[in-house]
């Protein structure tokens, strides 16, 4: 069963990589935008977002997630998601998040694909 | 004179020329904006432009019920007490502070909220001119219809957003009913519903609560360990329940959230929770019926099994005893009981008739059976005496049995050419034996059925002599048990006893058949519970 959400991040070769556990909700939506914010405005514009323990997200958290995507966007950097559990990969899918933002299997999927994008 | 005013009436147009592009250009600049405060940055940005060196604060309100909200603030000064709100139906307003140097401007948007711009001259204080005045309300129109348009794009973006919302939970809705039909026993289909039900209406919590006889069975929470406060209030829940096998299945979620805080739960929230409810009560019921329908195979199979050993150990034909007629039958039941009967000659040239029931249905009956008719057989050669032998078989069935399982037996050892019978009955039904004066001899229950207790209890046998014209009926508790339609034995209402007194026909066989049709006459629809099986000797010389 979802537990109630919590928040890990950390810098790796420039890139931030936020790992969340939980529902992502408004509460788990607004952590991570806060948590986003923070690097964003110190210039990071390559975000892993590693969701192998969240299971269920809501359209409330998913809007927060599609704001990060802009932000990124706007300002020529991405985002990938990692780690998603079938159910929430296809409802990102519906909600058209991989339009601008990319997907892989795992973390190091992901540092692998920001590397080739250089 | 006529050069001059050429001159200046190209300096105008010029100037004209240079205000056109300018706005051309703040409405590329203004538009593109994604979000109000980047609008407001824009808009100074294009501003300045025209007003190079001024200060500008550009303060917003929702509505008239608020205060202003400075987006900008660039030391223009206290701009609230420049600011005059339009009057009437009019739209902007405009003040012009000539001590102050400052244009003062409000102006109503589109969707009743308010900016307000205050626009003042650093020093050396410029005076501001009827073109500055018309150039800043130009720009603020600018303003409104970029604010217009950004409106609009972010309705038509919140509009996509709901429409795939809307996708996504009739996605979501016919996936879930999927996943939850599976039959999976390891997944549980009400957590499933619970997760999916919150996350699609957008509620930040949830519970399911299991009851039965209104005593609480279970409790799942969503997220896990959750703990709900039972204060919320109504509008901010929505439940759905519904009752299966005794226990109501009630969903509950709480908390409806958006952005903006909580909202109270829409209709179509409702309309979701309910269909993922009927979901896991279906899916309850299916499980149900698909335990059902395996448990019902496996039975099937046992019964198979079962009948294929019974039908291996009961005797296709009896053997012609001279001076006998001796007929059996066994008609087993559905559920296969543990049934049997023989009759087996033996090497001193006595027959040994045997019948006995196996308290038990199914495969493990017709095993113990297949023990007892191969021990049986193996005893008797031996030809010691009828209670030791039944001593013996109560240990080596005990030894083969679980602690359920026993066998009730009566064994006849006939002396063909004397008549001489002796009886052993361990715990069975009354063995009848018809004399020629009407009366009838009952053999009843000496001692314990085989295989109950592993003890050396006293049998003991009878020894009897029967003669010509005389006979000896055993059978089961299924001949005296069995029952019609209202649960009546038959023994009650059509004693065994008297069919067997007035019915004296020629044949062994002719009265097995004769008392099978009565039992079915009897009997009518009843479904048969248990195995009908009976062993009939005559002394016909």
């Amino acid at each position: 069963m979802e537990q109630q959400f919590t928040l890990t991040s950390e810098m790796r070769d420039n890139r931030l990589i936020i790992s969340t556990s939980g529902y992502v909700n408004n509460v788990g939506g607004e952590a991570i935008a806060k948590e986003f914010s923070r690097h964003f405005e110190k210039g990071t514009k390559e975000v892993i977002i590693n969701l192998a323990q969240s299971k269920v997200v809501n359209s409330v958290g998913m809007s927060f997630l599609i704001e990060i995507i802009e932000q990124l966007h706007e300002a020529n950097g991405k985002l990938i998601f990692t780690n998603l559990d079938p159910a929430v990969e296809k409802m990102l899918s519906i909600m058209g998040l991989f339009k601008f933002a990319g997907k892989e299997p795992t973390v190091e999927h992901a540092m692998k694909s920001f590397a080739h994008q250089k | 004179m006529a050069i001059k005013k050429r001159v200046s009436q190209d300096t105008l147009a010029d100037q004209l020329s240079h205000q056109i592009e300018s706005l051309q250009d703040g409405f590329r600049k203004l538009s593109k904006a994604a979000t109000l405060t980047d609008l407001a940055v824009q808009f100074v940005g294009v501003v300045q432009g025209m007003f190079p060196g001024a200060d500008i604060d550009l303060v917003y309100r929702p509505d008239k019920s608020v205060q202003w909200q400075k987006i900008i603030d660039s030391g223009a000064g206290d701009v609230e007490k420049f600011l005059a709100l339009p009057s009437g139906q009019a739209s902007s307003a405009c003040s012009v502070d000539e001590i102050s140097k400052r244009i003062c401007m409000v102006q109503r948007l589109v969707d009743k909220s308010s900016i307000g711009v205050v626009l003042a001259r650093k020093r050396p204080r410029t005076k501001n001119s009827d073109v500055d005045v018309v150039s800043l309300r130009l720009f603020i129109h600018l303003f409104d219809n970029a604010y217009q348009e950004l409106l609009y794009r972010r309705n038509e973006k919140e509009l996509i957003f709901s429409l795939n919302h809307r996708v996504l939970q009739l996605n979501s809705l016919i996936d879930t009913g999927i996943e939850v039909s599976r039959l999976d026993q390891n997944a549980s289909p009400q957590q499933l519903a619970l997760e999916r039900a919150a996350a699609l209406t957008n509620a930040s919590k949830g519970v399911l609560r299991v009851t039965s006889g209104g005593h609480l069975k279970e409790e799942i929470y969503f997220p896990d360990g959750l703990l709900v406060q039972h204060t919320v209030s109504k509008t901010n829940r929505i439940a759905s329940s519904f009752t299966f096998a005794e226990n109501t299945y009630t969903f509950e979620l709480f908390e409806k959230e958006s952005r903006s805080g909580i909202l109270p739960f829409e209709d179509t929230d409702q309309l979701l929770l309910d269909a993922l409810a009927r979901q896991v009560h279906a899916s309850l019921e299916n499980r149900y019926l698909h335990e059902q329908a395996l448990e019902k195979q496996k039975f099937e199979q046992d019964m198979a099994v079962a009948a294929a050993i019974q039908k291996r150990i009961l005797p296709t034909s009896l053997p012609v005893i001279k001076g006998y007629d001796v007929a059996g039958i066994n008609i087993p039941s559905k559920s296969v009981g543990g049934d049997y009967y023989d009759c087996i000659p033996l090497r001193d040239g006595r027959y040994a008739l045997v019948i006995a029931d196996v308290a038990g249905k199914g495969v493990p009956a017709a095993l113990l059976v297949s023990s007892l008719h191969a021990y049986l057989s193996a005893y008797l050669e031996s030809t010691i005496p009828l209670a030791q032998l039944a001593q013996r078989l109560n240990k080596v069935i005990f030894r083969a049995s679980t602690d359920d399982k026993f066998i009730t037996a009566f064994v006849a050892l006939l002396s063909p050419e004397t008549g001489e019978i002796e009886l052993l009955n361990a715990g069975h039904n009354p063995a009848y034996l018809l004399r020629n004066d009407g009366n009838v001899q009952e053999f009843r229950a000496a001692g314990l059925p085989l295989g109950m207790l592993d003890v050396d209890f006293p049998l003991k046998s009878e020894r009897v002599t029967i003669g010509k014209g005389e006979r000896l009926l055993l059978y089961t508790d299924g001949i005296t048990e069995a029952s019609d339609e209202r649960d009546e034995f038959y023994d009650v209402h059509s004693p065994l006893r008297e069919f067997f007194i007035h019915h004296k026909p020629d044949r062994a066989e002719v009265f097995i058949a004769d008392l099978i049709s009565d039992i079915k006459r009897f009997t009518g629809s009843a479904a048969q519970s248990d195995d009908i099986t009976a062993l009939y000797l005559q002394r016909t010389s």
